[in-house]
């Protein structure tokens, strides 16, 4: 913690804050912070009406999970998409990145994580019962999940669970860097990946 | 490849160090306790990110210091600068003043091979460590074996956490096998086809130093036999039983059996240092194959133990080592290093932490 303890009270509290951001390291949120304290009033004022503004609008899809204004969210009633097409992913920030490829016309379910038995992540704590209550009118499951163990896992578990009602079951192509989750796969692969989606069986 | 400039802060008895060496064959001379071992443990270290002497970051921090910092410029086709700090509240590890994110940008920068004291356990000791030496080996080989290796052991921990809970999550269970014998297929395969070319080479260079009439046979042991996921099935109750995973290739052996008995239980002392120098001069050699140029040697005591016939079995490795670009790092107690090593030795005299010409 580089000097801390020279910084008056409101400013450590600041800096406390911002470093909680991801990608804000110590040196960073106290560049921020002492930046922000002398900055205009008004500009600060922006700022804050600005967080706070958008934390209040946005909340997460309630049917497929997505970050949206309006419930239910734009991927879930624009009828120029392909309502039988679902594309499953692990995070809201995913379908941000899927959609960034504009390789992909459809649906979207956001799972919430992946099964994960070494964080206590079970299949109950992830979003697959609202998956399956929206199956009917689906023909295509695109899994786009991460690939690395847990990632992978999670769409085995999800092939055979959701194969088993009927549907065809798609995984992402190779061209994703093995263990590695979306958010690190430019749009080029994103969208190589999602041509060259395989059935599983 | 060879180390340029190694650069110490606050690391074990060093205080502070800055050294430029040259290409060749570098001797560090000093009393016991001086640092010498120090040494090679930090060059190891830029080399593989760990101590050879298994132990963590905190106990090579000078005592009674914040952290260590290790540093070197590794010249090779080009010139590369790494830097490796540790504390308790921060690491950094930076090639060329950017920070490192995956361990696969970062390992083949430098490549050492450490031969030391501790070197015995490998014969000794349990089925790990041979292990760990076939996955040192590939991990310097292939770029994709330590994220394979990364991953089964994460699906291995997965199943392993599944197989304690009651009731077991059948599905979930089966998901995260799958992935196990996928991975753990790949991890036999790239074993075994490391074998026929290391094997060979381990063979011989026992065969060079050991008296005659030592017969040494090497042999990679998977514990699957044919079918990793019909075999692991069968194990099925008894891994419910006991809530782990007992078969794969996190249980494999390397067999070293000397004149047809297994080396750890029958081998004398003598013969197992020297089996432990044959695998790693093996290891030394097969990298030199693979990438073309020879490791950076880090020899530590080990030619003290060894008798003036099986030194002469060292010298074509160490020729090949300091011929040309490549370099060697050796200690000595005394100034009676072997003679047949020749004039061109570089010396260095380390004394409490501190190191020169
Ligand atoms: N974390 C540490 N902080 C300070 N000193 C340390 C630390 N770890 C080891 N030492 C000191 O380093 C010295 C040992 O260094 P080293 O093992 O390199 O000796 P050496 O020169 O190889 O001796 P030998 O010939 O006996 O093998 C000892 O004096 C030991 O107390
Ligand atoms: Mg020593
Ligand atoms: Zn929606």
């Amino acid at each position: 913690m580089p000097m801390m303890n020279s910084l008056p009270e409101p400013v450590a509290a600041l800096v406390g804050a911002l470093g909680q951001l991801p990608g804000i390291g110590p040196r960073s949120a106290e560049r921020l912070a002492l930046h922000l304290v002398q900055s205009e009033s008004g500009q600060v004022q922006q700022l804050a009406d600005a967080l706070l503004t958008a934390r209040d609008r946005i909340q997460l899809c309630e049917t497929c999970g997505a970050l949206t204004e309006h419930q239910p969210c734009a991927f879930c009633t624009d009828d120029r998409r392909d309502a039988a097409t679902v594309c499953v992913v692990e995070t809201a920030v995913d379908v941000i990145n899927v959609e960034k490829s504009g390789a992909f016309k459809g649906r979207y379910h956001v799972l919430g994580g992946k099964i994960s038995p070494l964080n206590g992540v079970d299949p109950e704590d992830l979003r697959i019962a609202e998956l399956e209550g929206r199956l009917t009118g689906f023909n295509e499951i695109i899994l786009a999940l991460g690939t690395d163990v847990e990632g992978d896992a999670t769409s085995n578990y999800l092939a055979q669970r959701l194969g088993k009602q009927g549907v065809t079951v798609t995984r992402l192509a190779h061209g994703l860097p093995a263990g590695s989750g979306l958010e690190y796969a430019d749009d080029l692969t994103l969208s190589r990946a999602l041509e060259g989606r395989r059935e599983l069986q | 490849m060879h180390l340029g400039h190694l650069r110490l802060r606050d690391f074990r008895n060093f205080r502070r160090l800055d050294a430029d060496f040259g290409p060749g064959f570098h001797v560090l001379l000093g009393r016991n306790a001086q640092g010498k071992t120090n040494l090679l443990e930090a060059v190891h270290l830029l080399a593989t990110l760990r101590s050879f002497r298994g132990v963590g970051s905190a106990a090579m921090v000078r005592h009674g210091q914040p952290g260590w910092f290790v540093g070197g410029r590794v010249v090779a086709t080009a010139s590369h600068a790494i830097k490796l700090y540790w504390s308790k509240n921060e690491r950094r590890l930076t090639l060329d003043d950017q920070p490192i994110r995956k361990l696969t940008d970062y390992l083949g920068t430098l490549r050492t091979v450490a031969f030391c004291t501790e070197d015995l356990q490998l014969i000794k000791g349990a089925g790990r460590g041979r292990r760990r030496f076939l996955d040192f080996l590939l991990t310097q080989t292939l770029p994709t074996y330590l994220p394979l290796l990364q991953n089964y052991t994460r699906a291995v921990r997965s199943r392993n956490a599944l197989l304690k809970k009651r009731p077991i999550d059948e599905a979930t269970l089966e998901s995260f096998t799958h992935e196990m014998v996928k991975l753990g297929n790949e991890i036999m395969t790239r074993r075994r086809t490391l074998l026929p070319e290391l094997g060979p080479r381990i063979t011989a260079a026992h065969a060079r130093i050991a008296p005659d009439g030592e017969e040494l046979s090497v042999e990679y042991q998977p514990r699957v036999k044919e079918d990793f996921a019909a075999e692991l099935h069968r194990m099925r109750d008894r891994e419910r039983a006991l809530g782990s995973t007992l078969l794969g290739p996190h249980r494999d052996e390397l067999s070293l059996q000397l004149n047809h008995k297994p080396a750890a239980d029958f081998a004398s002392e003598g013969q197992k240092r020297t089996l432990a120098i044959s695998l790693k001069l093996a290891q030394a050699e097969h990298l030199a194959a693979t990438h073309g140029a020879p490791p950076i040697l880090l020899i530590d005591d080990v030619m003290g133990e060894l008798d003036a016939p099986r030194r002469q079995a060292f010298l074509p490795l160490l020729n090949q080592c300091t011929q040309g670009r490549g370099q060697v790092f050796m200690t000595c107690t005394e100034q009676n290093w072997p003679e047949e090593l020749g004039e061109e030795l570089q010396k260095w005299e380390v004394t409490d932490g501190e190191l020169k010409r």
